[in-house]
């Protein structure tokens, strides 16, 4: 299309041609000449209303012109509100917008609005499957010409493409380990056929528009029953040795949780009944016409894309129920619940990010309002009865992460901390307070430990090979032969930053 | 509503749930779909719980002409994709057909833009709410008989017009990479409405927006352009955005704020070559709500639309005076903003021209011009101190020339650095925005010492501007105002 290089030539260009059809350069420039400035005129300037006398005015006579469909109210904490939403979203499938317009009908009224909620079934996803199928050959064809895809689904109206396309668009990319094995499967059609290469073409261009070719494959799945229950002539003879655990099917490789034991090893449920009834090995490949790389196939088949794990069960149980046009067969089901239950984690995950950082927040502003208002903060050697106790808690609390518990304390250096951690060892049984620590916390891997050791055992055994660093308090001793330092307690960066920072 | 906080700002937002729904066509970089996108970050953010929510009924053709020729809105209401060819004709005369294409629904998307626009200035007069927001609004460019830059309908100027009925000046902002060029156009030779327009200028789409130009008539000096160049970022942005707005608040005084939220200007536009995050442009919105004003934000460009979205949720919670956290939270499109799904953004490491010299030279020039402005326009006792300015503008052109001799010499020894930063950055269309910039200024120069400057490309560069000067003046003579006078004097005065 013409209209789509010239748009792209001057989005490259950072401008937007102006006045009709400038073609050439000159022709452009010359036609910039004259666009170039403000233009004085009746037919230009907008006529200026007068202004309304103060006296004169009628506010309350010029009509809204909008209808209002919220209003903000005090009356509603938020997290009721919040609860109220989610109850409608996960229970009657409302969206947020329409759950708090049914609020607003209601005046606000959260109980009557909860009642009627389920009075009302938003409008059902009018899209089948089916159209979502063609929807995405349409696309394959034409690209984002919406009028050109509507000759193929013509009940539907641009606007209702339109949206449907935004909303599509995203998904895909939750399809990308299924992109990333498709590209392998391509990779290797490559080697032989013409199809392959063009594939993977495509692939490599990587553009947004022809990526999601490449998966059809497998992207078949959301929509018709999976191939396994497809017949081809092919003998059986491609069977390989069964290589998988006890619960996977020794024909198609696809674990399941139910097997039948068969002469010819455990199979899965379809596999034993095609055996049962044919006699047969039932084929584990497509109609793929190229023999020769069928055991590629077969082998890419048996691996599907790592953190993503094929039950054969799951797939039964997909494939069956009413095979009627009915939109909500018994496997749409429960992918939609799962999809509901992703979907909902997500937004828990977002939801527990965000409190985090308000939190992390909080703590970067300092503790010091927090603390108990000290008369004598100076830092001081001498322990307090108050000093020892919270010493020997910040202990069970941050570990050996002395310097997060100087902070706490206020009045004691890291170091004090260091030598009270040696000289109250045993009197406060600190071993069997750190050991609490390390259940809750995981080990501590930290160079002061051995360091530690080494000079609570006694500087004069020098068992290790290293010489001990002297000064208890070096902040990061090195020990050498020691592995690097991995891992800090958790709370010492917490802390540590939050103090930093103030 | 008393219940709310003093400090809160009663907010209404105008949203059509269908606007997402059109579609430029392929490959075309203005996308309805992000309006819907920061509706639905509103939602999910819990914005829109604390904000007045309009469906605003879709503009009527009378309305639209309250600005619009009434064949251009005839036309826009008759074409359809399907019988475009038998508009041949009017579609070059009304400019749509390349970057303003015939899509399908093109009129119902501009009666929904500007009907938003509309009922959020007559809710404003009605002193009903503080701050009104249309994000499907800010279509700066459409001119009065002319669709220009992906606008058909201007909803700005419907809305200020609107405004206008119930207050005396109307000021009118533009933040978005390109000249408002329809807005300024429209209010071009009123003191009724100022407009303000920070842009990228050279060698770029409109092609307006002069620091010369200034308004004419009457409304001579009641139009500010603020040129800027590529790589603005938030600190140059917010230097030279606080003092003139400062400035023209307190010369211009206006009663009502309209501010253009185009998010072109944003880092990593598609179109755009500004190096603005969110925060930076939000600051603006900030700054101007500051005022206490009735306020109207509209939206405007923005083609990178996972930024637009999260530009506008912010200045939407900015509008608020609610903070919220930097984790966006799920919502319908949440895959769009991987792989950080962050509401901020960081700046690129691009090159910023604009020296601060460059925007220093640029805030004095436009001091000079406000200090043009009448205190207040309209009050009668302003009349004896404009006397005095006008003679404090004869001194000044005195004056004049040495500074911007100096400065152009300044600018020639910098010249070369940013030549080479261009040729990196830009490639073609940089350098020719530099060039562009030479050529009006160093005409200028020629007036006063012609005979230094001999070389070829200055005396293509005169040439051009002579023809500039010339099509100026025809044009001039056509319009058969009585501000003729003024504008020649004008012209040269700054030629």
């Amino acid at each position: 299309m013409v209209l789509a290089e010239r748009n792209s030539d001057n989005v490259r260009n950072g401008r937007r041609s102006r006045g009709p059809s400038p073609n050439g350069h000159a022709s452009d420039s010359s036609s910039e000449e004259e666009g170039e400035k403000i233009r004085v005129g009746r037919d230009y300037q907008a006529v200026v209303p007068e202004l309304i006398p103060l006296s004169e005015r009628r506010p309350d006579q010029c009509g809204e012109r909008a209808l209002l469909v919220w209003s903000p109210t005090a009356e509603i904490p938020d997290y009721k509100l919040d609860e109220y939403i989610s109850l409608a979203k996960e229970k009657y499938g409302y969206n947020g917008e329409q759950a708090l317009g049914m609020l607003f009908w209601h005046k606000h009224d959260l109980e009557r609005a909860i009642l009627d909620l389920a009075n009302f079934t938003p409008f059902p996803d009018e899209w089948t499957v089916e159209d979502k199928v063609l929807f995405e050959q349409a696309f394959q064809f034409h690209g984002k010409s919406f009028h050109r895809i509507r000759q193929m689904l013509p009940d539907k109206s641009i606007a209702s493409l339109v949206k449907y396309y935004y909303s599509w668009k995203k998904t895909r990319s939750r399809t990308s380990l299924m992109d990333r094995q498709a590209r392998k499967l391509a990779v290797h059609r490559e080697e032989g056929s013409e199809v392959g290469s063009e594939l993977g073409s495509n692939t490599d261009s990587d553009s947004d528009e022809k990526k999601w070719t490449i998966h059809r494959g497998i992207r078949r799945k959301s929509g018709s029953p999976p191939r396994t229950t497809q017949n081809s002539d092919e003998s059986g003879s491609q069977k390989d040795g069964a290589e998988g655990g006890k619960s996977s099917c020794a024909n198609c490789g696809v674990a399941c949780t139910h097997t039948h034991t068969s002469p010819k090893g455990s199979m899965c449920n379809t596999c034993y009944q095609h055996w049962r009834r044919t006699g047969s090995v039932r084929p584990t490949t497509g109609p793929v016409k190229r023999d020769r790389h069928c055991h590629v196939l077969l082998r890419h088949k048996r691996k599907p894309p790592r953190g993503m794990y094929i039950n054969h069960d799951d797939l039964v149980a997909m494939a069956a129920g009413p095979p009627a046009p009915a939109p909500a067969s018994q496997g749409d089901q429960m992918l939609k619940a799962m999809d509901r239950e992703i979907v909902s984690l997500k937004r828990q995950v977002q939801n527990n990010k965000q409190s985090l950082s308000s939190f992390k927040r909080k703590t970067a502003e300092g503790i010091d309002d927090l603390r108990p208002p000290d008369a004598n903060n100076r830092i001081n050697a001498r322990w307090t009865n108050d000093e020892l106790l919270l010493a020997v808690q910040g202990v069970r609390k941050y570990g050996k992460d002395f310097r997060a518990i100087a902070e706490v304390i206020g009045t004691k250096t890291e170091a004090h901390l260091r030598s009270f951690f040696v000289n109250y060892r045993r009197r406060y049984n600190l071993d069997a307070v750190l050991k609490e620590f390390e259940v809750e916390n995981g080990p501590i891997v930290d160079n002061d430990d051995k360091e530690e050791k080494m000079e609570t055992d006694g500087v004069s055994s020098g068992s290790e090979a290293s010489t001990p660093t002297p000064g208890a308090s070096s902040p990061v001793p090195v020990a050498p032969g020691s592995p690097p330092l991995i891992k800090q307690p958790f709370p010492k960066t917490a802390v540590g930053t939050g103090l930093a920072a103030k | 509503m008393s219940a709310l906080p003093h400090s809160k700002k009663r907010v209404c937002y105008y949203y059509d749930s269908d606007i997402g729904n059109y579609y430029y066509g392929q490959g075309h970089p203005m996308k309805p779909h992000r309006i819907r996108m920061t509706h639905n970050l509103l939602l999910n953010y819990g914005l829109y719980r604390k904000m007045e929510i309009y469906r605003p009924h879709k503009a009527t053709a009378d309305e639209m002409t309250k600005f619009h020729s009434d064949d251009y809105v005839r036309f826009l209401r008759s074409i359809r994709p399907d019988n475009m060819s038998e508009y041949n004709k009017q579609m070059q005369r009304f400019n749509v057909g390349e970057d303003c294409p015939v899509f399908d629904g093109l009129y119902e998307f501009c009666q929904l833009s500007s009907g938003g626009s509309v009922a959020a200035a007559v809710k404003l007069n009605k002193q009903a709410s503080e701050i009104c927001i249309n994000w499907g609004g800010g279509l700066h460019h459409a001119k009065k008989s002319e669709a220009s830059g992906f606008c058909y309908v201007n909803d700005i100027v419907l809305g200020i017009l609107e405004l206008l009925k119930y207050h005396q000046r109307v000021l009118y902002i533009d933040i978005d990479v390109h000249h408002g060029d329809g807005v300024e156009e429209a209010f071009y030779t009123t003191d009724r409405v100022m407009t303000v327009s920070f842009h990228k200028y050279g060698e770029y789409f409109p092609g307006t927006g002069d620091l010369r130009d200034i308004g004419a008539g009457k409304g001579k000096y009641y139009a500010v352009n603020i040129p800027l160049r590529d790589g603005m970022d938030d600190e140059s942005y917010e230097s030279i955005f606080v003092p003139i707005i400062s400035k023209v608040m307190e010369t211009f005084q206006p009663s009502a704020v309209v501010l253009q939220c185009g998010a072109d200007s944003l880092t990593g536009d598609r179109l755009g070559c500004f190096n603005l995050t969110v925060r930076g442009h939000g600051k603006c919105v900030e700054f101007v709500k500051k005022y206490g004003l009735p306020f109207l934000m509209v939206g405007g460009g923005g083609y990178t639309i996972r930024n637009v979205s999260r530009c506008w949720t912010y200045e939407t919670s900015v509008a608020l005076g609610t903070e919220i956290a930097n984790e966006l939270p799920y919502n319908d499109y949440f895959e769009y903003f991987g792989p950080d799904f962050k509401l901020h953004i960081s700046p690129s490491n691009m090159a910023n021209q604009n020296t601060p010299e460059y925007l220093e030279k640029i805030k004095t020039r436009l001091f000079e011009n406000l200090r043009m402005l009448p205190h207040a326009p309209g009050v009668q006792a302003q009349a004896i101190p404009e006397d005095a300015v006008n003679d404090s503008e004869d001194d000044e052109d005195k004056a004049n020339p040495d500074e911007r001799l100096t400065q152009a010499a300044l600018d020639k020894r910098i010249a070369p650095d940013n030549e080479y930063s261009d040729s990196e950055d830009e490639g073609e269309g940089g350098r020719r925005d530099q060039r562009s910039f030479k050529g009006r200024k160093r005409p200028r120069l020629d007036k006063l010492d012609t005979k230094q400057e001999k070389q070829d490309v200055d005396d293509k560069v005169k040439l051009e501007d002579a023809t500039k000067m010339d099509t100026k003046g025809e044009s001039e003579k056509d319009d058969k105002t009585g501000i003729t006078e003024d504008m020649k004097k004008d012209s040269g005065l700054n030629a």
